[in-house]
């Protein structure tokens, strides 16, 4: 489809906002993209809007994954938050982008799936499963993408640790003061 | 029900009784893979055919997944650069990219006009490679062997120059945050020029030797067609998007480095099938040789490396920065909490949702088309499995 009107982000943000109204919050301008919160229990509905309301058209399905934020600045809990799913959708139309945090339990993670108004969310959201352990409602075959049926735990979760940082940190120092004071 | 022995003994009206409908058949599942000469690496796909129909194609990924995201939050940035290098080895410098600019964009760094143009050189190069490299496997996937060793000679030329710049022929690790690890050597520039003019002049024939080939057409022309709504609705990229028609290319609707200040053309393609996945494939492989040619002749000089901290630490915020990868949409989501090294860095590669689409593209087609279409997503396996 060939770019029809180049939208500046903040027209995108008001766009966004007049066709979603109450059901985002904290919507605002991050690096030139459209970034809101949206409720779990919203999304497909959310979703939807995006995708086929008139002068928006967020057709391109970017990607969906999560974050868990439980050790997010420090872990000393003062900007630490929980766990949520990430989703991009870009307009080819009117070039614009727009993020969705949605926000989901810690434990027992439930997320609805997006598969029926975008199929590319099959595998991504299979890797989120398996990745983090969130559990997407409504997704048709929700089974482990990359990793074996019976590893155990979910890696990109914080409180997996990686083997190998278990038995000694990684030897590279971070930057050059802390390399030549610990010889390497 | 009546068994095949019965009809055959019961009924004399064996014609009829010997139609297809009547035939007693069923699915089987054909396993393709993980180890197979059509797959670029270790790739599996279970296709399951009903004669010669494909009525279902899962693939099966993973069996190269290193855990990239969970590797780069235990890593500095610096240490990233070297990692992302090895996702799609056909395009490493590609990749070093949109890494690079997510640093800037969060750190707020200038890069000097020499160093963005000298990425671009770089970058085109690269793709001039990674292209040549699929003309040359999708040939010969198809059973034309001849246009592999012209490809490769080819390539040579320009491999030999990156190779002298950057030291490495797949794994650059050139691109740092702020600009260039170090300036090109001397006679880059005519070397550089000789090389993709070499290709200019050349792909015509080599292109003749397969577009204008009837063996070839009859195998790619309306086989394995994707739809430009599918297309969107996978968020499939690239050459295999833009195959279908879909004019979208990062370079043009949101220009980075200095990208806007050169004459090209994105190709397109309207029928998305394997014969216009590949034509775009072929004729991108001219734009950025354009691209090249106006690149070093409008160079500035000046220094190759900004102004930048000597420890590498990213303020608090997040930022998705996406680039044109030869093979579509490579895009980093970097998530800082202010340390020396990302929260999170979630990885969309473009072969990975590219071939998320393959079921759709695959179902009802013949099994003999399958190697075509396949070789026709142009996707590397540890693009897909990181």
């Amino acid at each position: 489809m060939p770019v029809t009107e180049r939208v500046s982000a903040e027209d995108a943000l008001e766009r966004v906002r007049s066709a979603l109204g109450d059901n985002v919050t904290e919507l605002h301008v991050n690096h030139g993209h459209v970034d809101l919160v949206c409720d779990p229990a919203k999304l497909v509905d959310v979703v939807r809007t995006l995708r086929d309301a008139d002068g928006l058209r967020f057709e391109f399905f970017t990607f969906l994954s999560a974050v868990d934020r439980t050790e997010f600045g420090g872990g000393d809990g003062e900007k630490a938050g929980g766990l949520e799913v990430l989703i991009h959708l870009y307009s080819p139309q009117y070039v614009a982008h727009v993020t969705l945090h949605v926000p989901v339990a810690l434990e027992g993670s439930t997320c609805p799936s997006i598969t029926d108004l975008f199929l590319g969310a099959l595998w991504h959201e299979r890797e989120t499963h398996e990745m983090f352990g969130i559990d997407f409602e409504g997704h048709p075959k929700l089974v482990n993408l990359y990793l074996p049926e019976d590893f155990a735990g979910n890696p990109l979760r914080r409180s997996f640790k990686l083997p190998s940082r278990n038995i000694k940190e990684w030897p590279g120092a971070k930057d050059p003061e802390e390399a030549a004071a610990g010889g390497r | 029900m009546a068994t095949t022995e019965d009809r055959f003994t019961e009924t004399d009206d064996l014609t009829n009784q010997m139609s297809v409908e009547n035939l007693a058949t069923q699915e089987m599942v054909l396993n393709v893979g993980p180890q197979h000469p059509a797959t670029h690496g270790v790739f599996r796909l279970l296709a399951t055919i009903d004669g010669e129909i494909l009525t279902d194609a899962e693939p099966v990924i993973g069996y190269m997944h290193r855990g990239y995201e969970k590797l780069v939050e235990a890593r500095d940035y610096r240490q990233i650069t070297n990692l992302v290098s090895r996702m799609d080895w056909l395009s490493g410098i590609n990749n070093e990219l949109p890494l690079a600019l997510a640093i800037e964009q969060l750190m707020g760094l200038e890069v000097p006009p020499r160093a963005q143009y000298l990425r671009v050189i770089l970058c085109e190069m690269n793709r001039i490679l990674n292209h040549l490299m699929f003309f040359a496997s999708f040939g010969a996937e198809l059973g034309a062997i001849t246009p592999t060793f012209y490809a490769f000679r080819e390539r040579e030329d320009i491999q030999r120059v990156m190779e002298d710049t950057t030291g490495g022929r797949m794994h650059f690790g050139f691109f740092r945050p702020g600009g260039l690890k170090e300036d090109v050597p001397r006679g880059f520039y005519a070397s550089a020029l000789a090389g993709v003019r070499q290709v200019i002049d050349r792909l015509p024939d080599y292109e003749n030797l397969l577009v204008g080939n009837e063996i070839f057409k009859g195998r790619t022309i309306d086989v394995g067609v994707l739809d430009k709504q599918t297309a969107f609705n996978y968020g499939v990229s690239g050459p295999i998007a833009r195959g279908s028609g879909i004019d979208m290319d990062v370079r043009k609707d949101e220009p980075y480095l200095v990208y806007d200040h050169f004459d090209w053309e994105v190709s397109t393609a309207p029928n998305g099938d394997c014969f216009d996945r590949f034509w775009v494939l072929v004729h991108e492989v001219v734009e950025s040789a354009k691209i090249v040619e106006q690149a070093i002749e409008g160079i500035p000089s000046g220094p190759i490396l900004g102004k930048v901290p000597r420890v590498v630490q990213i303020p608090e915020g997040e930022a998705y920065i996406r680039t044109e990868n030869p093979l579509g949409e490579l895009g980093f989501y970097l998530i800082s909490d202010g340390d020396k090294k990302p929260y999170r860095m979630k990885i969309r590669t473009p072969s990975y949702n590219n071939v998320s689409c393959l079921p759709a593209v695959l179902r009802g087609t013949l099994v003999s088309d399958m190697i075509a279409i396949l070789g026709s997503f142009f996707f590397v396996l540890g693009d897909i499995d990181r």
